[in-house]
């Protein structure tokens, strides 16, 4: 939750409350098994369950010395992938929502149900894929589930290109997101941004291109950058990001390996040690910092979400704005929480303190 | 009369209690032309004043489950309240752990829960035409 | 490369894209200071509870940019007075991962003022002074 002073409609200091979403799991994963940290690392957050699973299972298979089969990689990949699209429409669905426009809501939300389709199809499940195993992956796919996906890919390709003109080219949007929010480079890096978020900062990192894990490395892409810093730059660069992942999933499809991809069994214990598990989850690096003191439990997992940096490190990115800008700079960094998420406004100068929804602060003001 | 009245347009406030979102946006989702939730008149209210129905999503963590609280007294009578969810119905795979509480019914009273992990859209759905047919039984 | 060096830390290789030194707390301002002009940022301080020797190691993992590796600065604290001075004045990105720490296992930054219970731990475990990562925290 934020916590705005203003003073008038101008904000003079913002602080983020936190604990809300706190259920101990870095805890639980120590009272139990590895493999059972696999379906506690699922639920961190169930936007990104796949990528939480694979950060979590390419750690533990280094720690039991166990390496999973191409074909299982290209399969863990074109799930990420298409978690990354249904995420960055979701994220410009709310973006639009909360300035107003909510025809294009709608429409994004209609289109991205096709996508929760297609990742229906090939893990069993619209949100927890909890596709990933030690050594491999649980299903395989088919003929006839690549040849449906890369057909209904065409479409949702089409429908991307048709939601980033809008996001250039439309009138309000253009006007409630360009100059707002802006973060230098220099300001991306000292407060340690990471995502799409940086990267609008112009500053070319990513996991999967700098750090390369399941199938990354033998396929081709175009890491988004964009240079301005603000709202729209980091809502285009998601935009265009899904596109990349569109190629990537038409790619890994296209070029899967042949071979197993199911592991027949897998070990419950690992070897002694330690190992640093990085990822590129929907809003940033995801990393995972993994001990192991042998035996069936790991003795520590420490998870950080890219939310926690983005959203705990932009406390000055609000400050000379108005009021109704503060939702839209919040929605912009992809804030892995509900949107009816509220916010607590304290004026002092009109002796005002007041909780408003995100929504209502965007269209409404305080009124 | 009051109370009949909600089975025709029942507006929907929905609360995130600490969890994961999976539940959040396939509420979302229910909410959107694909799975058409105005036939049935729900939509979503803009602030706890307007709600007649809170769908209660996550493990309740406690300082969650606080708001939750004044949230629920906040909203006008008569009110309903949805735990959607493995985590909102038992704690799902947080049960026991130290900043949650589990169960939504300890916090709020609870009229209908919603299983699954997270239930797909049409079974939120279907949850909320079992509270209004619920209710018009007179429960 | 099987050893970096950055000013006078030789980082060892532990892994491909993985380089660890081990500092004491009393160079640890200094260590992240070179570390930081590597451009690179701070990706995580992780805190592992060593009861059996005593200790609270702290992982200060850096990724550069420059170098495109993880740049990592290990180093221990007393787990009965366990006390390191904060780096947010030279990375103010550091400021989370400091909080977490305290709430999660007691650390105590040394000039960070805005430290506090509270930020992840709910009021029935802060106002019995538990930290719950704790391996005796009994949560």
């Amino acid at each position: 939750m934020l916590r705005v002073r203003t003073e008038g409609e101008e904000v003079v200091e913002v602080s983020v409350n936190t604990g809300y979403n706190h259920r101990g799991i870095e805890k639980l994963m120590e009272k139990n098994s590895w493999i059972k940290g696999m379906y506690l690392a699922g639920r961190v957050c169930g936007i990104c369950n796949a990528v939480h699973t694979q950060v979590y299972v390419q750690g533990v298979e280094k720690l039991m010395g166990v390496e999973p089969p191409p074909r299982a990689n290209y399969i863990r990949t074109v799930v990420m992938e298409l978690e990354r699209i249904h995420s960055h429409m979701l994220i410009s669905a709310v973006v639009a929502e909360i300035v107003g426009f909510d025809t294009l809501f709608m429409l994004i939300m209609r289109d991205r149900e096709r996508v929760m389709y297609l990742k229906d199809l090939v893990t069993g499940s619209r949100v927890h894929a909890d596709i990933h195993i030690v050594g491999g992956v649980k299903r395989d796919i088919d003929e006839v589930r690549r040849d449906k996906i890369l057909s209904e890919l065409k479409v949702v390709e089409e429908r991307l290109k048709y939601y980033r003109k809008v996001f250039e080219e439309d009138y309000t949007l253009v006007k409630r997101l360009t100059e707002v929010g802006r973060i230098r480079t220099a300001e991306a890096l000292r407060h340690c941004l990471v995502g799409p978020t940086l990267r609008a900062s112009g500053v070319k990192s990513d996991v999967r291109f700098d750090d390369p894990y399941a199938a990354y490395s033998e396929i081709p892409f175009n890491v988004v950058v964009r240079d301005e810093g603000d709202s729209w730059a980091r809502m285009v660069v998601r935009l265009e990001e899904a596109l990349v992942s569109v190629d990537i999933v038409r790619y890994a499809l296209e070029h899967l390996p042949q071979g197993p991809a199911v592991p027949k069994a897998f070990p419950r214990a690992a070897k002694v040690g330690e190992v640093i598990s990085r990822v590129e989850a929907p809003r940033g690096e995801l990393i995972y910092h993994i001990v192991s003191t042998g035996g069936g439990n790991p003795y520590r997992v420490k998870i950080r979400t890219p939310s926690f940096l983005n959203i705990i490190n932009t406390e000055f990115t609000y400050l000379g704005h108005r009021l109704a800008d503060v939702p839209v700079i919040f929605a912009s960094y992809d804030p892995c929480i509900s949107c009816t998420e509220r916010v607590l406004v304290v004026d002092e100068k009109r002796g005002l303190k007041k909780y408003l929804s995100l929504r209502e602060l965007a269209r409404w003001g305080t009124t | 009369m009051g109370v009949s009245v909600i089975r025709y347009s029942p507006w929907v406030m929905h609360f995130n209690a600490g969890a994961c979102n999976g539940c959040d946006i396939e509420v979302l989702a229910a909410l959107t032309p694909f799975f058409d939730p105005e036939r049935f008149g729900v939509k979503l209210a803009p602030n706890p004043r307007h709600a007649d129905i809170i769908i209660v999503t996550g493990a309740l963590n406690k300082k969650a489950a606080e708001r939750l609280r004044r949230l629920y007294e906040q909203t006008p009578s008569p009110k309903y309240v949805i735990a959607c969810g493995a985590c909102a119905i038992s704690g799902g795979v947080f049960t026991d752990s130290y900043p949650v509480i589990s169960r939504a019914d300890k916090v709020v009273p609870v009229d209908v829960y919603v299983p699954g992990c997270p239930p797909r859209p049409e079974a939120i759905l279907y949850g909320i035409k079992k509270l209004l047919d619920k209710v018009a039984r007179g429960g | 490369m099987a050893e970096l060096s950055i000013g006078n830390y030789s980082f060892r290789e532990v892994g491909p894209r993985r380089y660890v030194v081990s500092v004491d707390p009393d160079k640890l301002r200094e260590a992240v200071e070179l570390v930081v002009k590597e451009d690179s940022y701070l990706s995580t301080i992780s805190a592992v509870d060593l009861p059996k020797e005593g200790a609270i190691e702290l992982n200060y993992v850096f990724w550069s940019i420059k170098h495109r590796a993880a740049l990592i600065v290990k180093t221990r604290v007393s787990r009965e007075r366990p006390v390191v001075p904060t780096i947010v004045d030279i990375i103010p990105g550091a400021l989370g991962g400091e909080l977490e720490a305290y709430d999660l296992f007691g650390v105590v930054f040394e000039g960070n003022a805005r430290l506090r219970r509270g930020f992840l731990v709910p009021e029935d475990l802060t106002s019995k002074g538990v930290y719950p990562m704790r391996k005796d925290a009994g949560v």
